[in-house]
């Protein structure tokens, strides 16, 4: 061998180095390393590898190769990525169907709170619309895909709700209150509908709304999560899930935190203008979600600085954030929700160990669909429930239950606000609306809302909805 | 003399058509008398008439106390007539029955009648029960044409229907009749409800009702937590929507066994009957929304030799 030939190999070796891109440190798997001692390009030595190697069917295996079928296959569309998802998850609030309802007249700031209008179907607005579809407070399981637009009903505990809010915004006295409660009630009551009814009152009153839509989405692990430095016990901080709520946040309340600017320079490691907006925080938040952390707690502080708009703090779901998480820690234990930096955050809250110093309401809200079984935050309820309203009568701790310390302990004085039946006034207006909506084609009298009514269970508004609307014969 | 004697026997062969009900002799041993094949001990349950033959003739009474010829002076003068017309066929009743029941028509038939539809309704014995009764094989064709009698008989004007007629059609009567057993008439107490008890399949309620407005409560759980489908709910208080008071009542109800389906047509039983408590009038109308009547339909047993109830197994040819 001579040793041009050897010269030739060394430089054709060089060649193939240089042909490849230097690789991005984190994606060494990705591509195949070529080794140093093979004088052939990996990637062609791996597509002419791949070729030849594909395996000899086994004997006696039949190989079908209908040619003529291969051509179908690429007639049939696959829709594009997330287009499904997109669809599954896509909320409709209007039916062009659906007739509009003259009567129909929408809630607004000055009678938002007002109990004048119990008992009647209103409209929201369509500013609201906007901002609560920015906060996801719709849910696809609802009815609003069969009306012209949305209405809800304005029930009992729809104004005792909105007394609280009149409440939490200082009222006569003129001392601003935080207001915390837990919406419990039976399956499709209307605990998320009367969640809605509480954001949608905040935001005409031009509070400050935080929504988090499912609880289940900060704990099934879907999004990335890191330990917060310095923090002792360890917290976890949810990067994304922090920037995609900041910028729900900024988008639903566009209006108000455009007009707020920061009283001090923010904690956060990205350049921030001095007597920049609220608005411009949070979108710092979303436009770097490594500081979205740090943004939020700005954003918060700015919040609670004397001066500001109540706060509502909304959570759907809530029996998700009170058990361990589906993440997990550096040695393989589970880490509860609790130590989650937001839900540490929206549970120091709820259990009233910090006040909101301008007022607000902290509305949570159980589910009984999709929903975990938690003995402690069962039995937190059910005593809660009992002091309210049977005293006499307080349930006892099952002693062979594992209890959750954590979540006993912060819902230790926790008030309920118990969301039972339509009454027959109520459900015969929800009727109504109904009917007018050409919905419903039969005549409303007593005898027949009377019968919706006893059949959905005492006025159950979803089974009643059910029952009039959706099964319609 | 033989005139007498005619007479004496004309009014013996009349003697058992006068006579109701039919004597009875009290002898053990009636059956002894049977040519039948012995029954199996369930139909003998049925209540069997005692029977025996004719009398025999006592000619030495018939001769008189004074003479010694041992009733061969009567025997030679007498014409014998016996007491049934059947005498001389093997076992009477069945023909003496006939008679009798033609022999009643005949001073009957000038009444006044009813339509057939109209008659007082009466389960009349079976041919079976009729055979047991007599013992004795009587012909099918036969026991129809008295039977055709028999129903004549009962369309006479209920007004005016005599008492020997009642009596006499007493003998072709079930012993139970339709309608003879009359439940206990239900009670509202002194809370104000009305208790019913319903089942389907195996599936068993007892549901209250009481005045109100329209809540109901299945094992303390309201009708939507405790019945997912519409439609069960719609059953369980079908008895009050079909009826239109499903707001003038409360219902409270315990069920169990069986599934959901048997619990909610349970339910539709149980609240029909306390509803009839309150409301007795209700009952056609509940009865056309078909709430009255128990459905006895359950699952068919299982045998042997079967994969199912009737299925077989598959046919395999070796």
């Amino acid at each position: 061998m001579s040793s041009s030939t050897c010269i030739r190999r060394f430089s054709r070796l060089s060649l193939d180095r240089t042909a490849h891109p230097p690789i991005a440190s984190r994606s060494l798997l990705a591509t195949p390393q070529t080794s140093c001692f093979s004088t052939t390009a990996a990637q062609h030595a791996s597509a002419q590898g791949k070729k030849g190697m594909a395996a000899a069917p086994k004997r006696g295996a039949r190989t079908l190769n209908i040619k003529k079928n291969k051509k179908d296959a690429a007639v049939a569309k696959k829709p594009a990525p997330g287009e499904r998802k997109a669809a599954r998850k896509r909320i409709v609030l209007s039916n062009n169907n659906a007739l509009e309802v003259e009567t129909l007249t929408d809630m607004d700031k000055s009678t938002a709170l007002a109990n004048k209008h119990e008992g009647q179907v209103k409209g929201i607005p369509d500013a609201v619309v906007d901002a609560l579809r920015a906060v996801e407070a719709f849910k696809r399981s609802q009815g609003w895909s069969m009306f012209r637009r949305p209405a809800t009903l304005i029930r009992k505990e729809t104004t005792q709700l909105a007394e609280l809010m009149s409440q939490a915004e200082g009222g006569e006295e003129g001392k601003p209150k935080t207001v915390r409660r837990i919406l419990t009630g039976e399956r499709l009551n209307g605990k998320s509908t009367l969640l809605l009814q509480g954001l949608t009152m905040a935001f005409l009153r031009q509070w400050v709304v935080i929504n988090i839509p499912d609880a289940m989405d900060i704990v099934n692990a879907h999004t990335e999560y890191a330990p917060l430095p310095g923090s002792q016990p360890t917290q976890y901080s949810q990067e994304t899930y922090t920037a995609t709520l900041l910028s729900q946040i900024a988008k639903a309340n566009d209006k108000v935190l455009s007009s707020l600017t920061v009283t001090a320079a923010p904690n956060i490691p990205v350049p921030f203008p001095a007597k920049g907006s609220l608005k411009q925080l949070a979108e710092a938040g979303v436009a770097n979600p490594e500081a979205s952390w740090s943004v939020f707690v700005a954003l918060w502080n700015e919040l609670t600085q004397p001066g500001r708009p109540p706060i509502m703090f909304a959570l759907d779901n809530l029996a998700h954030i009170m058990r361990n998480s589906d993440y997990l820690s550096a040695d393989v234990k589970p880490i509860h929700a609790h130590d989650l930096t937001l839900i540490s955050h929206f549970v120091t809250y709820l259990s009233g160990s910090k006040l909101l110093p301008n007022g607000g309401v902290v509305l949570a809200s159980t589910s009984k669909s999709n929903t975990p079984t938690v003995s402690a935050l069962d039995f937190s309820l059910e005593v809660a429930e009992a002091k309210q309203y049977s005293p006499n009568n307080m349930p006892q701790w099952n002693p062979y239950k594992k209890a959750d310390q954590r979540v006993i302990d912060c819902l230790k004085d926790i008030k309920v606000l118990k969301i039972a039946g339509l009454s027959k006034n109520e459900a015969r207006s929800i009727i109504e609306y109904y009917a007018a909506s050409g919905m419903l084609r039969a005549k409303v009298d007593d005898g027949f809302v009377t019968e919706k009514w006893s059949l959905a269970g005492m006025g159950n508004i979803g089974e009643l909805e059910r029952a009039s609307v959706r099964l319609r014969l | 003399m033989a005139q007498r004697d005619l007479s004496r026997c004309l009014l013996r062969a009349i003697a058992p058509i006068s006579r109701t009900p039919r004597p009875i002799f009290a002898s053990p041993v009636a059956r002894c008398l049977s040519t039948t094949t012995p029954r199996p001990a369930e139909l003998l349950e049925e209540p069997q008439e005692r029977f025996k033959a004719a009398e025999p003739f006592d000619f030495a009474k018939e001769d008189g106390p004074r003479s010694g010829g041992g009733g061969k002076r009567l025997l030679r003068t007498l014409r014998i007539v016996p007491a049934s017309p059947s005498y001389f066929s093997a076992k009477p009743t069945f023909t003496d029955d006939f008679v009798r029941l033609s022999a009643l028509l005949r001073t009957v038939a000038t009444l006044p009648m009813v339509a057939p539809i109209d008659a007082p309704k009466v389960a009349w014995k079976t041919i079976d029960q009729y055979r047991i009764m007599t013992n004795e094989p009587v012909r099918t064709q036969r026991f129809h044409k008295m039977m055709h009698i028999v129903r004549r008989l009962n369309c006479i004007h209920p007004s005016l229907m005599p008492e020997e007629v009642l009596q006499a059609m007493q003998r072709f009567k079930k012993d139970s009749q339709p309608g003879d057993i009359v439940p206990n008439p239900g009670v509202i107490d002194e809370l104000g409800r009305a208790k019913g008890v319903g089942r389907r399949k195996t599936s068993s309620a007892v549901a209250w009702v009481v005045e109100g407005e329209g809540e109901v409560l299945v094992n303390g759980k309201s009708l939507t937590q405790f019945f997912g489908r519409l439609h069960d709910r719609e059953s369980a208080v079908w008895a009050l929507k079909a009826t239109q008071r499903l707001d003038k009542y409360n219902v409270f109800a315990l069920t169990q066994g069986g599934g959901v389906t048997g619990q909610a047509e349970a339910l539709t039983l149980a609240v029909a009957k306390a509803l009839l408590v309150h409301e007795p009038a209700l009952k056609p109308a509940l009865r056309r929304a078909g709430c009255v009547t128990r459905d006895m339909r359950k699952v068919e047993r299982k045998k042997a030799g079967h994969v199912k109830a009737r299925k077989m197994p598959t046919w395999v040819k070796r």
